[in-house]
């Protein structure tokens, strides 16, 4: 699902992600503001907003791939690097603390440095469209001579992040250096997994594989049944997801709950508009 | 016996400095290096021999097993008090007339002796440029015994700190003796504690880094098994002055006995009210726990180290706010390595002033360190920070043995740096080893002679890095084997033009862009040995070996003039390629050669000599 923006995390009571670019930062109480430049852009943000967001608000690009809006970072791709006091910075977690900062997210140093994580990275995922893109972008390419396990991955752990935020916490990376890899315990298929297919949605290559037909799905080599949801009929959640969550209130799926909310919103704001239940006709 | 205060201690330690000391003592090593090589059965033979005589439990001639003598070569080493005489290679089969002859009778076994030139250790040349003050008490108390260290003077730091200096006086002196932190880069104690002191939140956590995960060290071991109460006063006179309440000693996997010996402090000191609630009646306390590490290298780091204690998967993490601001439990907490603690009792004791008089300028005191390699004597070495790095090669070490040549010294570890010949002038201090491209790191020092080929030096601390790398960031997870795979081509004759200037690239680019520190020092044996063998490098790239290491590429061959025909070469050649006999020069039979290099290290006159295969190129050889 290469180039999807990042969307966000389904499965009932899961929280709604944040959208992909972040409305303006407004100050917020007891936290001091910090003023500086980004790639010589004034910008003012409450203390201990990270480069990354920062540097979004002044409309600077800055490509990350381990980074995800709705999960906790972890700075470990290294792609989103940028420069400040003179030093490289993983972005996407340096929290801008200093006043009068000066950062730079396109100085030579910072290009390099970016080549060189995809360069490594491109033989790891040399398929994935989106590793591809940022390779040609950066005009790095695959080398067979050190391509040693293209399988896809970049080990960035998106997917077990995802699925920890979602409670499961079916999978992980397990193992040492090069031979670190995303697995359910002991190397097996993941007992735990749900099926709510957070992890595969949130993998920057389209690794991790699923497919659904005939009101079931599969995933990490299990198969899951969907349930129809109690409105339309529509199979979107597996019985081990509502199960998870605890019940059946929230199996209804996301068109029906987002319909079913917006009537209840009209009629709360239908009620409370000064014009009382009459604007109900003009919506 | 619980101590209630400050005086029933001194009381204690008056008593026990009057109490007569035995007549005479033999310390048996009981060091790493020693058990290794027999001294569990040297002492146990020792004390069979001392029960034969009726001296068990005798006052006034004892044996006793001691912490890391140093000489760990010679080992199994005996001390013996009050002559100061040493002994090496002793055996179980000697303990009835070391019992007998020396320990009884006070007569120095020749035979026995550590240096065939003098019975004194403090003589030997290998202990003359040292200056033992964190191994002070190695071969002077049981190691772990409390009476010892206290009759010792040991805890006087924490009695002085507690009656006279006070929280202040007691960190102001650790912070102007300029003590830098001993596990590697040398960070100014005196600066982090003082961010401790002023950090806000509670509890405040102390933590000692006993990981040395170097392979092949042994000083911290060393510190925790023969002295393990410095460390543990150390850190209670540290929680004393920046009002610390809870401790860890995070001791390496792999050194069960350090975390039996340590733990058994800790009961020990805290039934004597010197560690736990109300200290010395004093209402301080300061709870210490000794965790065992996740055995992985990186878990030496701090971050990862961190999470090994709350009991996460040992991984680094990345960290834009310092460990004195948030560290364990996100709470400020202080981490220094075990050697770093163990000079603090000494110095709050002694004052900053005399601290400085060892040592040099911004690198006061001393440094223990884990001399190996092509040297004639090795061991743990504790020298003045400043010495040059030659004492400690030629002076400690007595230099390269006879007919090989000096080429390079590693220090610092696996991530370290090697340094040529033009290094042995250089001071052993932090900055001038970080200058030069290599590092302290915990005090490990290789010597290297001519049959070692630099690249492959290189090849092998990256493929060890490689292999520890816990693969959380690309560049050290992804960076490292593109490192290895070209040092492995270089060393196997498959180098591709330009290889060298690739790996120099690489090489940089992983120490910019790794998250912590292993990923961002991984690089160093690569960019050391480039710097200062970078011919080495080239010839590779073409094929050529010249020290006779990398299989296949190299030719040996005799040269006439200087061969004197003692046929040793011969003898060491697995594959008799050797020709000649009686008189004449050998000569090689390049056919018949699997470069196995055994010839080249067996010729003690300099005649056989790698050279450079006569029809040039990998290709061409039949290996
Ligand atoms: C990969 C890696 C391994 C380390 N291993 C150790 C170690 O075994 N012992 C140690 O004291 N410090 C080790 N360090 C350094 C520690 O992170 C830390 O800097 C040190 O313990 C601080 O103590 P000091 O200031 O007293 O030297 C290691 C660092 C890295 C990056
Ligand atoms: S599909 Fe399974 S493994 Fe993937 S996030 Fe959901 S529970 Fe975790
Ligand atoms: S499977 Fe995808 S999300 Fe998971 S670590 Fe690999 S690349 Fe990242
Ligand atoms: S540099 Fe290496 S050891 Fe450190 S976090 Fe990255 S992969 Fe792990
Ligand atoms: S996006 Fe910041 S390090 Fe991966
Ligand atoms: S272990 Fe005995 S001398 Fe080092």
């Amino acid at each position: 699902m290469p180039g999807r923006p990042d969307t966000a995390l389904p499965g009932p009571g899961s929280p709604a992600a944040a959208p992909a670019v972040l409305p303006p930062r407004p100050p917020r109480p007891g936290i001091p503001m910090v003023e500086g430049t980004i790639d010589g852009i004034r910008v003012s943000v409450p203390r201990g907003t990270t480069l990354l967001e920062a540097a979004r608000l002044c409309g600077i690009e800055i490509p990350t791939l381990c980074h995800h809006e709705g999960l906790p970072a972890e700075g470990s791709c290294r792609l989103c690097v940028a420069e400040i006091r003179g030093q490289l910075a993983v972005s996407c977690m340096f929290p801008l603390r200093d006043r009068d900062f000066r950062a730079e997210t396109g100085s030579p140093a910072v290009m390099d440095a970016r080549r060189y994580v995809l360069s490594l990275l491109v033989n790891r995922a040399p398929k994935a469209p989106r590793i591809a893109r940022l390779a040609e972008e950066y005009g790095v390419a695959p080398d067979p001579r050190f391509m040693k396990d293209p399988d896809g991955c970049i080990r960035c752990g998106r997917c077990v992040r995802a699925c920890r935020a979602n409670g499961p916490e079916a999978i992980a990376l397990a193992g040492r250096g090069f031979a670190r890899t995303v697995t359910g315990p002991f190397r097996k298929p993941p007992e735990d997994c749900i099926g709510c297919l957070a992890c595969a949605l949130s993998c920057p290559t389209g690794k991790i594989a699923f497919s659904e037909k005939a009101g079931t799905r599969k995933i990490w080599e299990r198969e899951f049944e969907l349930a129809p949801c109690p409105e339309c009929g529509a199979r979107v959640f597996t019985r081990e997801q509502i199960g998870f969550y605890g019940g059946q209130a929230s199996a209804v799926c996301p068109s029906c709950r987002r319909r079913l909310m917006a009537t209840e919103l009209r009629k709360a704001a239908a009620y409370e508009a000064p014009g009382g239940p009459l604007l109900l006709k003009s919506v | 016996m619980r101590l209630r205060s400050i005086e029933e201690l001194r009381a204690l330690r008056r008593e026990l400095t009057e109490s007569p000391a035995p007549e005479r003592r033999l310390w048996v090593c009981g060091g790493p290096g020693c058990l290794a090589s027999g001294a569990q059965e040297v002492f146990a033979a020792v004390e069979a021999a001392c029960r034969d005589r009726g001296l068990q439990g005798g006052a006034r001639f004892r044996a006793e097993l001691s912490g890391c003598l140093g000489l760990c070569e010679r080992g199994p080493l005996v001390e013996v008090e009050p002559e100061g005489w040493l002994y090496g290679g002793v055996k179980p089969e000697d303990a009835a007339e070391l019992v007998g002859e020396t320990l009884v009778g006070g007569r120095f076994l020749d035979r026995l002796a550590a240096d065939p030139k003098c019975r004194e250790k403090d003589l030997i040349p290998f202990y003359l440029p040292q200056k033992r003050l964190v191994m002070a008490r190695f071969g002077r108390t049981r190691p772990g015994n409390l009476t010892d260290y206290l009759a010792a003077g040991g805890y006087g730091a924490l009695e002085l700190a507690l009656s006279e200096l006070g929280r202040e006086e007691a960190f102001r002196r650790v912070e102007l003796s300029g003590l830098r932190g001993r596990g590697g880069g040398g960070f100014p104690a005196g600066r982090k504690w003082r961010a401790l002191k002023e950090a806000a939140g509670r509890p405040r956590y102390l933590i000692a880094n006993g990981d040395e995960g170097d392979p092949g060290a042994f000083m911290n071991r060393a510190l925790m098994e023969g002295d393990p109460l410095s460390v543990i006063e150390g850190m209670t006179v540290g929680a004393y002055a920046m009002e610390a309440e809870e401790g860890f000693v995070y001791v390496r996997h792999e050194y069960p006995l350090s975390v039996e010996r340590l733990n058994s402090c800790v009961r020990a000191a805290e039934e004597a009210g010197l560690l736990g609630d109300d200290i010395l009646g004093t209402g301080m306390s300061f709870r210490l726990r000794i965790v065992e590490g996740g055995g992985a290298f990186v878990c030496g780091e701090s971050t990862a180290l961190t999470a090994s204690i709350e009991g996460r998967e040992g991984q680094p993490r990345v960290k834009y706010v310092r460990t004195t601001e948030a560290g364990l439990w996100e709470k400020p907490t202080l981490l220094q390595n075990v050697e770093s603690w163990a000079n603090v009792p000494m110095i709050v004791r002694n004052g900053p002033d005399w601290f400085r008089e060892t040592g040099s300028g911004d690198n006061p005191g001393t440094k223990v360190f884990s001399l190996v390699g092509k040297v004639r004597r090795t061991g743990l070495v504790e020298l003045p920070l400043g010495s040059s790095v030659g004492s400690l090669v030629n002076d400690a070490g007595g230099g390269v043995p006879r007919g090989r040549k000096f080429k390079a010294v590693q220090s610092g570890g696996p991530s370290g740096g090697c340094l040529p010949e033009s290094a042995l002038e250089l001071p052993l201090d932090f900055d001038a080893l970080a200058g030069a491209g290599a590092m302290m790191g915990s005090g490990g020092l290789i010597v290297m002679d001519d049959l070692s080929c630099l690249v492959d030096t290189a090849r092998y601390f990256t493929a060890f890095l490689s292999e520890e790398s816990c693969g959380k960031c690309a560049p050290c997870r992804e960076g490292l084997p593109v490192i290895l795979e070209v040092l492995t081509d270089m060393t196997e004759g498959r180098a591709r033009p330009g290889d060298t200037d690739f790996l120099e690239r690489q090489a940089r680019m992983l120490a910019a862009t790794a998250l912590c520190g292993l990923g961002k020092s991984a690089a160093n044996p690569v960019l050391s040995t480039l710097r200062y063998f970078r011919d080495e490098y080239l010839e590779h790239e073409g094929g050529f070996c010249r020290a006779g290491r990398c299989r296949g590429m190299y030719q040996p061959a005799v040269d006439p003039a200087s061969c004197r025909s003692c046929g040793r070469c011969q003898k060491a050649c697995p594959a008799e390629a050797i020709e000649g006999s009686g008189k004449e020069p050998r000569r090689v039979v390049p056919e018949k050669c699997v470069t196995c290099g055994a010839c080249l290290a067996a010729c003690a006159f300099e005649a056989l000599k790698a050279h450079r295969h006569p029809e040039g190129g990998p290709d061409a050889r039949t290996a």
